[in-house]
């Protein structure tokens, strides 16, 4: 459900598209909870899609932080489905500056971090505040390359956005293109199952 | 690439207003000083509202600020003398708005025959 697209090794022609479009097959796998009943361990094709472009900013000082609440809680940005049939691909990128972003799904709980006790984002470390971090430079506003995917009352995705030292205060500028894909369950062949994209319940990023 | 000329018919006159979701990138200042009858000395301010945050070494909540003010630029310009800047500005942000501030011997002082003009890109 959070994924960072690397810079592609080779080119292949014809382009494939970045973005899900109509008549794409999505599995969501068994890992996602009961609570999600609508979309668990479910396959949907994608009958329709619109893509709907949006810019979150943020300025504050050199060593500070705020967070940025993805989901519709209250003070959140909203940009969670409301529809059970409604799946949101979210591409996000950044325009270029001396900040870091940390992921966080729900509050309180890193994505990225390793095995060994410890090793765990922490902003208020000198060097832990660069670990699990994406920086502007990893998905460029103009060539979004981290992909977030949401359905109706999924558990708040949190971004830390993180001002590091060597300037007064930093503007961020998060920008997103949401593609709205709205779903029928099918019952899949085998090929249309192994063309599927498979989604993640974030719990299994962590290990 | 906008460009805006500003008379200093007020002491403080503004250049740019902040868009949201872009910084000012100036790409050309010129100051013309040529009919002022005394020198010019010129900052250029950035001017935004920052959000509320928490400083991270200590979980301290900073509170959000309005009107907050940073001079990014300041320039002497002689009696009688025009000058441009255009290399020299590659470094130089805008988080925000831009305005300008005139002085004369550190002292707020308008001046309706100084011309500022300011070529900026938004990114």
């Amino acid at each position: 459900m959070l994924e960072l697209k690397p810079m592609p090794e080779a080119t292949v022609s014809p382009g494939v598209p970045k973005l899900l479009q109509e008549g794409f097959f999505v599995r969501f796998t068994d890992q996602w909870p009961l609570t999600l009943p609508h979309v668990k361990g479910k396959t949907f094709q994608v009958e329709k899609t619109n893509q709907v472009p949006y810019d979150i900013t943020r300025i504050i000082p050199a060593g500070n932080y705020c967070d940025v609440d993805m989901s519709n809680a209250t003070g959140g940005e909203n940009i969670y489905p409301e529809n059970t049939k409604t799946l949101y691909e979210t591409l996000l990128g950044f325009k270029l500056g001396n900040y870091l972003v940390h992921f966080y799904i729900p509050a309180g709980e890193y994505v990225h971090r390793l095995e060994q006790a410890g090793m765990v984002p922490n902003v208020a470390s000198a060097t832990l505040r660069y670990l699990g971090a994406r920086k502007p430079e990893d998905s460029p506003y103009d060539d979004k390359r981290i992909f977030m995917y949401s359905v109706k009352d999924l558990e708040p995705l949190i971004l830390r956005l993180l001002v590091d030292n060597g300037v007064l205060w930093e503007k961020m500028v998060l920008g997103l293109v949401v593609n709205k894909c709205y779903l029928k369950e099918i019952s899949p062949t085998s090929e249309q199952l192994a063309r599927a994209k498979k989604i993640d319940y974030y719990t299994e990023l962590r290990w | 690439m906008p460009s805006i000329v500003k008379n200093m018919v007020a002491d403080t006159e503004t250049l740019v207003t902040e868009k949201r979701n872009a910084k000012v990138k100036p790409s050309l200042i010129m100051v013309d000083n040529v009919e002022a009858g005394e020198d010019s000395e010129l900052t250029f301010q950035d001017i935004f509202n920052t959000n509320a945050s928490i400083v991270a070494a200590t979980g301290l909540a900073a509170p959000a600020v309005v009107g907050q003010t940073v001079d990014r630029l300041r320039i002497n310009v002689s009696d009688d003398a025009c000058v441009s800047i255009r290399d020299e500005l590659k470094d130089v942000k805008f988080l925000g708005g831009a305005q300008v501030l005139r002085t004369v011997l550190g002292a707020l002082d308008p001046n309706v025959n100084c011309h500022v003009t300011l070529g900026y890109d938004l990114e």
